[in-house]
């Protein structure tokens, strides 16, 4: 990098730094911006603050990141051999993915290798992998796979560890696989002792309130299920005439969204989904006990819940129309974004704990971890089908770098999967009210550590927990079938998935 | 290939050495029907036989490998409760469905024949619906219908036709019916074309002796237009009705088959088996299933209403 380019992206920093603390106007911004040759395009500039939006997306500009002097070398010199190469990535359109789509020129202007990237929704994501790994075609270089998804395509992944070590040319300096969160490493990207993928997104229930309206009311912020469920009764009660609910859900029928919410429904009533010896244990007395928490929620809950996933959930707490929510910790800092007509109002602490007792991960099955925060993490996995695997491989590690983390962070203030991250100076300087705000990042990070809690690592779980499961649940809870009696639903489920385990071989 | 015999005697003939044999040649039919029965073999048959032979198949879920055993999904897709469900919500939404379209896209169709000043305008106007790609139209209704600040819904709400408890897309009662209206919405101008076409090709003499003899409109409309225009409405039924009975994309995009099974058609039922649960053998057979049924019900209807083309 020459002097030139130097100042311009220091000044860029400065300016964005700037405008994060909140010491210029984003017209002032903007205009800086304008100075230094960056142009915002009209989506861009809006999600400086103009619009909500889930993960609170800051529309970082390439501009802002800054490869380090040393990963620039090796990145020059490890992708030559493989500069027109053009490697491909199918994701969700989770905020990483989003960010470094954004940033993927960097990436291409170092080593001239292209990257696309396809944004698609989940169970897209789910069907393109699949029929690529059935065909062994190699379309696709790197797969997104949620932690759902990882026992079912443990075996078609390169360990990235194993290739680290197998390729030391190709390996990039001060990677540092130690740095990962341990707890995202077991509950993301391991099976057994396999790596397969690295650790790129992690979701995970916690608490958020509205500060406000609990202040209105007198009410302390909820620990545990039973305080939480008076407090949702008791503002849904006081402020249902304001159009404010107790809280808001992701209830929609049918999708893995339900599945999320009725799992941490199971395990924070100490049970699980499975048993050890590999059969379904959601119809027991805890688990029924969860289901019918979950509805008496509902009852508390905009009717809109049962047509929502996770965004509708965001949408609801964005609108003001709910006050406690325990549900992904990505919604955060879009409802801190400027424009936000709860900029400010709400908070986060741990998610609720007791008065029940957790489920013994050794009394549940397929490595199921029953805990009080459940995590929708996913990985970054190298094919083992791909035909240009040290390509890709180079594209994975830039990604999942320490300083891309970081970055990646600052433009979509979700949570970084590495250690050395939350103690980053930048993201420190962020934790402040607005756009891509970091301050939730300590609860999450004690989430993470302490109350972790995982999906079972089964081949099947893919499609039971987007299919089977939710769609059951949902007849239940639109009063479709079951006439609102949760243990003939549970009851159902445990039929059909115990079929399917028993049809798998799995026990 | 085939040689030509030279000869001593006679006139002096060009040497050939090879000529086109005859199959090949512009005479015989092969070469102009080949391209198309290519193309049909390609892209329709090998597709379908493929579904076939993948239904004849158990996918094992763990191993991923398709084992040759006939009766597996068969007899499994007649015993699975949703393929019934599935069956009865299919028939619902295209009987229903078919209906209303054909009723309002002959209504339309008798108000705009006219060539009165501004009636091409309207004509032209109608076929708007048709270019939006229908996932573009179940999100727009999506939209419409969403319990918070969908225009659809908070209109219902607010005249009291709707409780703001009751979301229509999340209720077992509505859900069909508002995916109803979005396919209404886009599919009835193509009844419209289909009928204004038919009007326009109806001889006028028998119109003018009826009303010599004093026929109202109704009448008219009852005997004269209705018998003649019989087989232009089966035609558009038939072509309609397959179309509803694939119904997908408003499915998919607005309930994806929700709530519950409430809205979950043949076709959603296969596709969530095929993107949630990648079984796509059984998903074949679903499809395969769908299939059948369309063509036993199409060639009941050209049966009864005595189709011809």
């Amino acid at each position: 990098m020459n002097f030139k380019n130097h100042d311009k992206q220091q000044y860029i920093i400065d300016t964005a730094n700037a405008f994060t603390r909140k010491q210029i106007t984003k017209r002032e911004f903007l205009r800086k911006m304008g100075l230094a040759g960056i142009g915002f395009s009209a989506f861009g500039a809006s999600m400086l603050g103009g619009h909500r939006r889930l993960g609170g997306l800051t529309g970082i500009d390439p501009a802002y990141a800054t490869t380090p002097g040393q990963m620039r070398d090796f990145l020059r010199e490890a992708g030559r051999p493989f500069a027109g190469t053009t490697i491909r990535y199918t994701s969700e359109a989770t905020p990483p993915t989003v960010v470094a789509n954004e940033l993927k020129g960097e990436f291409t202007e170092l080593t001239g290798i292209e990257v696309e990237i396809e944004i698609v929704p989940l169970e897209q994501v789910l069907a393109k992998a699949t029929q690529d790994v059935q065909g062994e075609l190699g379309t696709y270089d790197l797969y997104y796979l949620d932690q759902a998804w990882h026992a079912t395509f443990a075996r078609d992944t390169i360990d990235p560890v194993q290739y680290y070590n197998d390729k030391p040319e190709l390996a990039m300096p001060d990677f540092d696989f130690a740095d990962f969160s341990e707890p995202l490493v077991e509950g993301i990207s391991k099976i057994g002792d396999k790596w397969v993928g690295v650790p790129f997104d992690i979701p995970i229930f916690t608490l958020m309130y509205r500060r406000d309206i609990l202040e209105k009311h007198g009410i302390a912020v909820p620990t545990t299920y039973d305080e939480f469920t008076a407090a949702v009764q008791f503002i849904t009660e006081a402020e249902r005439e304001n159009g404010i609910y107790g809280t808001g859900l992701q209830a929609r029928s049918g999708h893995y969204s339900l599945e999320c919410d009725w799992s941490q429904a199971v395990w924070g009533h100490g049970g699980s989904i499975f048993r050890a010896d590999g059969t379904f244990s959601g119809n027991d007395a805890e688990g029924v006990a969860g289901l019918e928490w979950y509805q008496e929620l509902l009852r508390n809950a905009p009717a809109s819940s049962l047509e929502s996933t996770w965004d509708g959930q965001f949408q609801m707490m964005a609108a003001g129309q709910v006050a406690l929510v325990q549900s992904w910790d990505e919604f955060f800092p879009g409802l801190d974004a400027d424009g936000s007509d709860v900029q400010g109002l709400w908070e986060m602490t741990i998610p609720l704990i007791g008065p029940h007792t957790l489920r013994d991960r050794a009394d549940a099955g397929y490595g199921e971890i029953p805990d009080w925060g459940h995590q929708g993490g996913s990985s970054i996995a190298l094919s083992r089908y791909s035909k240009n695997p040290d390509a890709a491989w180079l594209f994975l590690q830039w990604v999942t770098s320490k300083e891309m983390m970081v970055q990646l962070t600052l433009g979509g203030g979700f949570a970084p999967m590495r250690n050395s991250s939350y103690a980053d100076q930048r993201i420190l300087d962020k934790a402040v009210v607005g756009p891509g705000t970091t301050r939730h990042l300590p609860v999450v990070l004690e989430t993470i550590e302490k109350y972790i809690a995982s999906e079972p690592d089964m081949p099947l779980w893919a499609g039971l927990s987007s299919n089977e499961i939710p769609t059951e649940l949902g007849k239940l809870l639109t009063g479709q079938d079951y006439d609102g009696n949760a243990q003939a639903c549970a009851d159902q489920i445990a039929q059909i998935v115990d079929a399917a385990t028993a049809d798998a071989g799995l026990r | 290939m085939t040689e030509t015999t030279i000869t001593s005697t006679g006139p002096q003939q060009p040497r050939k050495l090879w000529t086109m044999p005859r199959w090949l040649t512009s005479e015989h039919p092969f070469p102009w029907v080949f391209p198309t029965t290519a193309t049909l073999i390609v892209f329709g048959l090998y597709p379908i036989l493929y579904a076939v032979w993948l239904s004849l198949h158990r996918r094992h879920p763990v191993t991923r490998e398709n084992q040759f055993n006939p009766e597996w999904n068969w007899s499994r897709v007649f015993a699975d409760e949703r393929v019934w469900d599935a069956i009865a919500v299919t028939y619902m939404y295209t009987s229903v469905a078919i209906v209303i379209q054909l009723a309002l896209g002959l209504a339309i169709a008798l108000l705009l024949d006219s060539e009165r000043r501004g009636f091409g305008l309207m004509r032209a106007l109608m076929t708007l619906p048709l270019v939006v790609p229908p996932a573009v139209t179940g999100m727009m209704f999506l939209l419409m219908y969403n319990n918070s600040f969908g225009v659809i819904s908070r209109s219902l709400q607010h005249i009291g036709l709707m409780g703001t408890d009751t979301p229509l897309l999340a209720t077992g009662s509505t859900a069909l019916w508002a995916i109803m209206v979005a396919d209404t919405w886009q599919w009835t101008p193509f009844m419209v074309l289909i009928m204004l076409a038919g009007l326009r090709a109806l001889p006028k003499d028998p119109f003018e002796a009826a009303a010599i003899d004093g026929a109202n409109a109704w009448q008219a409309f009852t005997r004269l237009t209705l018998p003649m225009l019989s087989k232009i409405i089966a035609i558009a039924v038939l072509i309609r009705g397959i179309d509803l009975f694939r119904v997908y994309d408003y499915v998919k995009v607005m309930t994806d088959g929700g709530p519950g099974t409430a809205t979950e058609t043949l076709t959603a039922y296969a596709g969530k088996i095929y993107f949630g649960s990648a079984n796509f053998p059984y998903a074949s057979a679903v499809a395969i299933l769908t299939l059948v049924l369309v063509i036993i019900t199409a060639n009941i209807f050209i049966k009864v209403f005595k189709v011809r083309f």
